[in-house]
């Protein structure tokens, strides 16, 4: 119950923040141009037929985003406010605080989806059919869930980082390619394929085009089971990185200044 | 002027080096870089279309200086988020001198990603260039570089009014210019309208030079496209020079320098 109330409170200490500050909005103000230049480039090339990658595509890269973001933010931003330290002495389990704000934030950049099919409808002057509706929410819902338990891996590594910001910065287009977020892995070289098949976002990226695509999704079940196993991993993972981070900083006293 | 612009660069490389050791740059933001080029040659791939994973790719490779050099209009308002814009202001170098100096890490950062895309990733790829069209396309590159710092000075001098705004500014920026200026597709996909405004935008004529030199090596037709390069980025410097020179003004009359946003 104490975890699901210092989550809460994160979640909408999170929305307080973002509030009136255009950089959390970033993605979302950004995704209709990314549309833009992805739709453009299948109509130009006359193969109307990807234009649902295209709708997708800008779609994951903010949820993507988002989660990078508030991952390197929100430890950037509470160092530099000297609040970092109060947020771990706090009796409150910082990691639930941690995923509370991550999970706000990336929740709220399923937007971008929406925005990015109304972009994409609007470009290729109809609007882009999406075949397989419960199965796209089912695959979003998981996506989200391990969206997040990822972000709270790379919060992790960022509390000893100098500056978050450099790998706020580096982890986009890798994990964009990774994720096949608009190309299939499976047209990857297959030194590629097989690293990429362990980041969550490749699975989700697959599933989502299958779902939005008119021909019958296959095992359904068995990937929404993957990508909820590799954000059940990521939770594990950071949990176990937070702990061990925290402990490291506490005892080394460089945690506002890593 | 070109020593207030130099010791202003001073703090160039302070910056950078704060943000970046040779190896985050190198693994962290050079790879990052790579993979954003490989990204859209993939679409090619995805497109079956040997000739779009070139054009793509070069569309790019350049693309990703332009990129970089639109930090300017984050690091612009660095300034006034350390307070020492009003003490700037209160020195007797102009404003814009100070600041076309103050985020010149860019320039050589971009370029040196942009070159490492285009002629160590590219060849990987099967993208080869000639040693003639490469040393040619070196030089462009720089010029495009610095002619597109001049066009982020522009959006920065706006962004110092609202400072809140300046990542939005800045990336909003980079994409509109990626959507419309041949990166992607053709500039004479869009209408007639659009295809008129990139004009104005030095990289629509670098990128067309750099394309050129690559499928055709070097020509005398090139001359033309370089020179609007080099007319449209000291037109954007003018430009740039020119609002820092307003935000000045109107912020000493108003006291909105150290206070706004």
């Amino acid at each position: 119950m104490q975890l699901l109330t210092a989550a809460a409170a994160g979640f909408r200490t999170q929305l307080r923040h973002m509030r009136g500050n255009a950089d959390w909005m970033l993605s979302l103000i950004t995704t209709p141009l990314l549309t833009m230049v992805f739709v453009s480039m299948f109509l130009y090339a006359d193969r109307g037929e990807l234009i649902s990658y295209a709708v997708l595509a800008p779609g994951l890269m903010a949820m993507w985003s988002t989660a990078l973001l508030t991952a390197g933010e929100l430890i950037s931003f509470e160092r530099e406010n000297g609040s970092l330290e109060g947020l771990l002495a706090a009796p409150a389990p910082f990691a639930a605080v941690l995923y509370g704000r991550i999970a706000a934030v990336t929740a709220l950049s399923l937007v971008g989806f929406a925005e990015a099919w109304l972009v994409g409808s609007l470009m290729a002057g109809f609007p882009v059919p999406v075949a397989h509706p419960w199965a796209l929410a089912a695959a979003v819902m998981v996506t989200v869930g391990a969206m997040t338990c990822w972000a709270a891996v790379m919060s992790s590594v960022f509390v000893l980082a100098r500056s978050a910001r450099i790998f706020q910065n580096s982890l986009s287009y890798p994990f964009f390619v990774l994720g096949g977020v608009l190309v299939p892995v499976s047209l990857l070289p297959v030194w590629v394929e097989v690293p990429a098949r362990m980041v969550f976002l490749s699975w989700s990226s697959d599933l989502l085009r299958d779902a939005i695509t008119p021909a019958p999704v296959e095992q359904l079940w068995l990937r929404l089971l993957v990508i909820t196993a590799l954000g059940a991993a990521g939770l594990a993972l950071s949990l176990l990185l937070l702990d061990r981070a925290l402990q490291r900083v506490k005892r080394t006293g460089r945690l506002t200044h890593a | 002027m070109l020593s207030v612009i130099t010791a202003a660069s001073r703090v160039a490389w302070a910056d950078m080096r704060a943000l970046y050791s040779p190896v985050t740059w190198t693994f962290g933001w050079l790879g990052r870089i790579l993979a954003q080029v490989i990204f859209f040659a993939l679409i090619g791939l995805l497109l079956e279309d040997p000739d779009a994973v070139v054009f793509l790719f070069i569309g790019q490779a350049v693309m990703v200086t332009v990129v970089e050099v639109f930090f300017t209009v984050a690091s612009t308002t660095w300034e006034k988020k350390a307070g020492t814009l009003p003490l700037i202001l209160a020195s007797p170098a102009a404003l814009w001198a100070v600041l076309f100096g103050r985020s010149l890490q860019w320039v050589p950062s971009g370029v040196a990603t942009a070159s490492a895309a285009l002629f160590v990733l590219g060849p990987a790829l099967g993208i080869g260039w000639s040693i003639g069209a490469a040393v040619l396309a070196v030089p462009v590159l720089i010029l495009v570089s610095l002619s597109m710092y001049a066009v982020a000075l522009t959006l920065a001098a706006a962004a110092l009014r609202t400072p809140g705004w300046r990542n939005v500014l800045g990336n909003v920026g980079h994409l509109g210019i990626m959507l419309g200026c041949g990166v992607v597709v053709p500039v004479t996909a869009w209408p007639a309208g659009v295809q008129l405004l990139v004009q104005a935008v030095p990289l629509t004529h670098g990128l067309e030079v750099i394309r050129a030199l690559h499928t055709s090596g070097p020509s005398a037709e090139l001359l033309a496209p370089v020179a609007l390069l080099l007319t449209t980025g000291l037109g954007w410097a003018a430009v740039a020079a020119a609002a820092f020179s307003l935000f000045a003004s109107v912020g000493r009359r108003d006291g909105s320098i150290a206070f706004s946003e």
